[in-house]
C-alpha cells in the first residue's frame, strides 16, 4: 500500500470538512492557504480519517515527530532554529521549498500541512505508526 | 398564531446524560425521553437507583439506557461514548450533570474533599466533552449543556471547593461555545439553586430558614424545574442560545 491508493478516500474527506469539491483539491495545496482550513478542521479532519481507516493518530503527532532526535535544538523562543528548519523540510518531504521560511514559528507548522501530509500519517498509522512518515 | 411550545425537536435525537442515575439527573434523562430522545445515562455506582430509572422509563415506553462510568477516568469516558456511537452513530445532545458536593471550611479541608470535587466536576466535564465534542463536530451540530450552581457567582460559606468547580463549569461553557460554534454546536449551562435532592438535604437542612428566606420565590426548587430548562436548552427552542449560564434558583443568586 502507498499514499496514491489512500489518497482518494482522504481528499474525498478533506473536501467534506472544508466544503470544497473534490476536484478543488489539490495533493499539495496548503491545507491552511489555499482551503482555509482552521484547527477545528483539523480536529474534524483528524478524527474523520481515525474513523474511516480505523486508526488512532496520537494528538500533536507531526509536531512531536517532526523534533525527534532534535529535542532542544528544534526551537528557539518559539521559532525554528536552522537545523529545525531543515529537519522539518525532511519530514514534510512533500511540501514544496517555498513554503519553508526561515525562522518561522513552530505555532505556524500546520500552515505548511496538505493532503499529501495526512496520506502519510494515515499510511503510517495503518502500518502500525513504524513506517517514517518522511518515506 | 400558533402554540409556540408544541414540537421540541428532540424525537429521534440521541443524548447522554452523566450522572442521571439520581437527583436532577434522573429528571434530565427523564424529560429528554419523554420528548422522545435516545437516552444513554450514565452512572458511577448506584446500581439500585439506575436500574429503578431504566424501569420506570421502560414502564412509560421511554428509549433509555444505563452504563456505569467513572466520569474521573478518561479512558472509562472514551470507552463509554464509543459504545454509544457503536449503538447510536450519533450524539445529539450532551448533559454533564455528574457533580459532587464534599463541604467544609477551607482550612479544615481534607486533600481527598478538594481532589474529589474538582476530579468530578471539572476534569469529569472535560473527558466526556473532549470525547463527545468531535462527533459533534463531524455532525456539524449538536447541544452541549452543563449543570453549573449558583455556588459558582455566589459565595457560600463551605464550598470554596464546589464553588471553585462550578466556577471554572462556567467559564468551560463561555469559552467552548466560541470554540464550537463554527459547527453549530451549541453550549451552555444551567445553574440550579438550591433544588430538593439528596445530593443538597445537608447543605438545605444547616442552611434551614436562612437559605429560604434568601430564595425570593420563597421555595425550594424541584429537580423537574432544573431538568426542563435543560430540555429547553436542547430543544429547538433554544437554538438561538449559546454560551449562557442560565440560572433556576427562585432568584436566590439576586437577594
Amino acid at each position: 500500500m502507498n499514499t496514491d491508493t489512500i489518497y482518494p478516500k482522504v481528499r474525498e474527506i478533506i473536501a467534506d470538512v472544508l466544503a470544497f469539491e473534490e476536484s478543488e483539491i489539490q495533493r499539495d495545496g496548503s491545507l491552511v492557504d489555499d482551503y482555509s482550513a482552521e484547527s477545528i478542521d483539523f480536529l474534524d479532519l483528524v478524527y474523520q480519517l481515525e474513523r474511516e481507516f480505523k486508526i488512532k493518530v496520537p494528538r500533536g503527532m507531526i509536531e512531536q515527530e517532526a523534533r525527534r532526535g532534535l529535542s532542544e535544538d528544534f526551537e528557539e523562543h518559539g521559532r525554528l532554529t536552522d537545523k529545525g528548519l531543515e529537519h522539518l523540510k525532511t519530514y514534510l518531504s512533500e511540501v514544496p521549498e517555498d513554503r519553508f521560511t526561515p525562522r518561522m514559528q513552530v505555532s505556524l507548522i500546520p500552515t505548511l500541512f496538505t493532503p499529501e501530509t495526512f496520506c502519510k500519517i494515515v499510511l503510517r498509522e495503518m502500518e502500525g505508526g513504524e513506517q517514517a512518515a518522511s518515506d | 398564531m400558533g402554540m409556540i411550545f408544541r414540537d421540541s425537536g428532540i424525537a429521534g435525537r440521541t443524548a447522554i446524560v452523566t450522572g442521571g442515575g439520581r437527583g436532577i439527573g434522573r429528571e434530565i434523562v427523564k424529560v429528554l425521553a419523554a420528548e422522545g430522545a435516545d437516552v444513554t445515562f450514565f452512572y458511577l455506582n448506584n446500581r439500585g437507583a439506575a436500574e429503578a430509572l431504566l424501569a420506570e422509563c421502560g414502564a412509560s415506553g421511554f428509549n433509555v439506557t444505563a452504563q456505569p462510568v467513572d466520569v474521573r477516568n478518561a479512558e472509562d469516558c472514551g470507552r463509554a461514548v464509543e459504545s454509544v456511537l457503536g449503538r447510536t452513530d450519533r450524539i445529539d445532545i450532551l448533559v454533564n450533570n455528574a457533580g459532587v458536593l464534599r463541604d467544609n471550611l477551607l482550612p479544615a479541608f481534607t486533600e481527598d474533599e478538594i481532589s474529589d470535587v474538582l476530579a468530578t466536576n471539572v476534569l469529569g466535564v472535560f473527558h466526556i466533552t473532549g470525547v463527545v465534542a468531535p462527533v459533534m463536530i463531524r455532525q456539524r451540530g449538536g447541544a452541549i449543556i452543563n449543570i453549573s450552581s449558583v455556588s459558582g457567582e455566589k459565595g457560600g460559606k463551605g464550598q470554596t471547593n464546589y464553588a471553585a468547580s462550578k466556577g471554572a463549569i462556567n467559564a468551560f461553557t463561555r469559552a467552548l461555545a466560541v470554540e464550537l460554534a463554527p459547527r453549530k454546536i451549541r453550549v451552555n449551562a444551567v445553574a440550579p439553586g438550591l433544588i430538593d435532592t439528596d445530593m443538597s438535604r445537608e447543605v438545605r437542612e444547616l442552611a434551614g430558614d436562612q437559605a429560604l428566606d434568601r430564595i425570593l420565590l420563597g421555595r425550594y426548587g424541584t429537580p423537574a424545574e432544573v431538568a426542563s430548562v435543560v430540555c429547553f436548552l436542547a430543544s429547538r427552542y433554544g437554538k438561538y442560545i449559546n454560551g449562557e449560564i442560565i440560572h433556576v434558583d427562585g432568584g436566590f443568586k439576586m437577594a
